[in-house]
């Protein structure tokens, strides 16, 4: 039954998001009775997409959909222009069967989804609040990026200065010049002796006739 | 000749624990839902954690509903399968929400007429054992947690399987035997310890909550209801548990 339960929350969340659309429900008249049955790799069964009087329904019935998609989530996350969708298809990410309209509306409803949750949470917690915590949130938000990033260079700092475990890009590049120098200087090694041997060759051949003469 | 035993026997029926004539089995359900009615929707919320959704989900998702097609809400209460069903059909479908006591259609059609849900949905105050429709009338039945509560079991199963199209279906979503003892030992104390006083708390009726835990452990278990649906006439028939028996979702062909 984690299949309904998934079903479920997804219904609440996508209808919910319709509502605070800033676009409305637009597209969602041309989907009236149109189901897409989106099989996801990483699930194991299919989830069926219906629209009905502009409420989206979601549940796992495969039979007789309008358009079946096979894909990932992967792919499915980089769906979100409708051009893109004939790039994947053509990548083989995407298996589509069916009326492709209705794949292509789907994705555009996707796409223009507009919310703006400042409003959203004015309405509960009030102007002001909302204000506060989203400048809280975005000094916090810098904060954090910038605790990330000193993290990650001191971390590195660390790793290649103090403990000796990682190697930098100019050492990186200076060990790649060498292995070239070292290339370079073998194929000429290699060619002054493949030089000799010739030499020492038409020697012999030399020193046979004179012998037979 | 039967014997007089055997003659009470054919006259009598179970409600709850209680052994009663068959012709008083229908008032005293009706009295039962008569009294909860109002407060359904709540109690069952209450009752099975909010459970009692996702086993409706896994009935609609079992019915290979399609758009057009004409659905038999049996029993249907309160209407959540209803207003599911009238979602997937649509238009061209129909949805009729049948059920043998008023109070809980009204609660019902009001419900779902909140809700918006009018352009094909009927309602029909009906008895599962005499159903008043023509035969091969509809593609999909479904009865749930109501068939427990039926007089004649065996005789509401033929009477679903005379108005089901060929190639159509029935699902019963109804309480059954949970497969595991532990489950089995901590589902009775719960029923008949705490689900009475929920209802004496909620619905200021726990009589009627001690009716449903007796009604479910008389009801058939999930093979000998399969059993009767074969009896009836049904075809490929078989069921799946749900939440470890608590619940058993059986399916049904007629060909």
């Amino acid at each position: 039954m984690h299949q309904q339960l998934l079903c479920s929350g997804l219904e609440q969340l996508v209808n919910k998001a319709l509502a605070l659309n800033l676009q409305g429900k637009q597209g969602l008249d041309r989907l009236e009775q149109k189901t897409l049955s989106l099989h996801l790799q990483e699930i194991g069964f299919a989830l069926s997409f219906t629209v009905s009087a502009q409420h989206v329904l979601i549940n796992t019935l495969t039979e007789h959909p309008d358009c079946t998609i096979n894909t990932s989530v992967k792919t499915l996350l980089l769906l979100k222009k409708e051009q893109q969708l004939t790039e994947l298809i053509k990548q083989d990410k995407l298996d589509i069967s069916g009326d492709i309209k209705v794949a292509q509306t789907f994705a555009h409803i996707a796409e223009t989804l507009d919310i703006d949750w400042q409003s959203e949470l004015a309405k509960h917690i009030g102007d002001i609040a909302t204000y506060k915590l989203i400048q809280t949130g975005k000094s916090v938000g810098n904060k954090l990026k910038f605790a990330v990033q000193q993290i990650q260079a001191d971390a590195s700092e660390w790793l290649v200065h103090e403990k000796k475990l990682v190697v930098t890009s100019s050492q990186i590049s200076h060990f790649n010049q060498q292995v070239s120098d070292l290339e370079k200087q073998a194929q000429l090694l290699a060619d002054r002796a493949e030089c000799l041997l010739h030499k020492k060759i038409s020697l012999n051949d030399s020193a046979i006739k004179d012998s037979c003469e | 000749m039967p014997t007089q035993d055997q003659d009470h026997q054919s006259k009598s029926t179970h409600f709850g624990y209680q052994t009663v004539e068959k012709n008083e089995k229908e008032s005293k359900v009706a009295s039962v839902f008569h009294s909860v009615a109002a407060q359904y929707d709540v109690m069952n919320d209450l009752m099975s954690f909010g459970i009692h959704r996702l086993w409706k989900r896994y009935t609609i998702d079992a019915s290979g509903v399609r758009p057009g097609n004409k659905v038999l809400d049996l029993a249907g209460g309160t209407g959540d399968l209803t207003a599911k069903f009238s979602q997937l059909v649509g238009r061209d479908g129909k949805v009729i929400l049948a059920d043998i006591n008023s109070s809980m259609l009204n609660v019902g059609r009001d419900k779902l007429r909140d809700k918006g849900l009018v352009q094909n949905i009927e309602y029909v105050q009906a008895n599962a054992q005499y159903l008043p429709f023509e035969d091969n009338t509809f593609d999909i039945v479904t009865i749930a947690f109501g068939l427990r509560n039926v007089t004649d079991k065996d005789m509401a199963l033929r009477s679903i399987f005379r108005v089901l199209k060929p190639g159509g279906r029935l699902l019963v979503l109804e309480f059954s035997k949970p497969e595991h003892e532990f489950v089995n030992k901590a589902y009775d104390f719960y029923s008949f310890n705490i689900l009475p006083k929920m209802g004496e708390l909620v619905a200021k009726d726990g009589d009627s909550y001690q009716y449903l835990a007796e009604s479910i452990r008389m009801h058939p278990d999930q093979e000998t209801l399969k059993t009767m649906m074969d009896t009836a006439g049904f075809e490929q028939t078989s069921y799946k548990n749900l939440t470890g028996g608590v619940v058993a979702l059986h399916k049904g062909y007629k060909f």
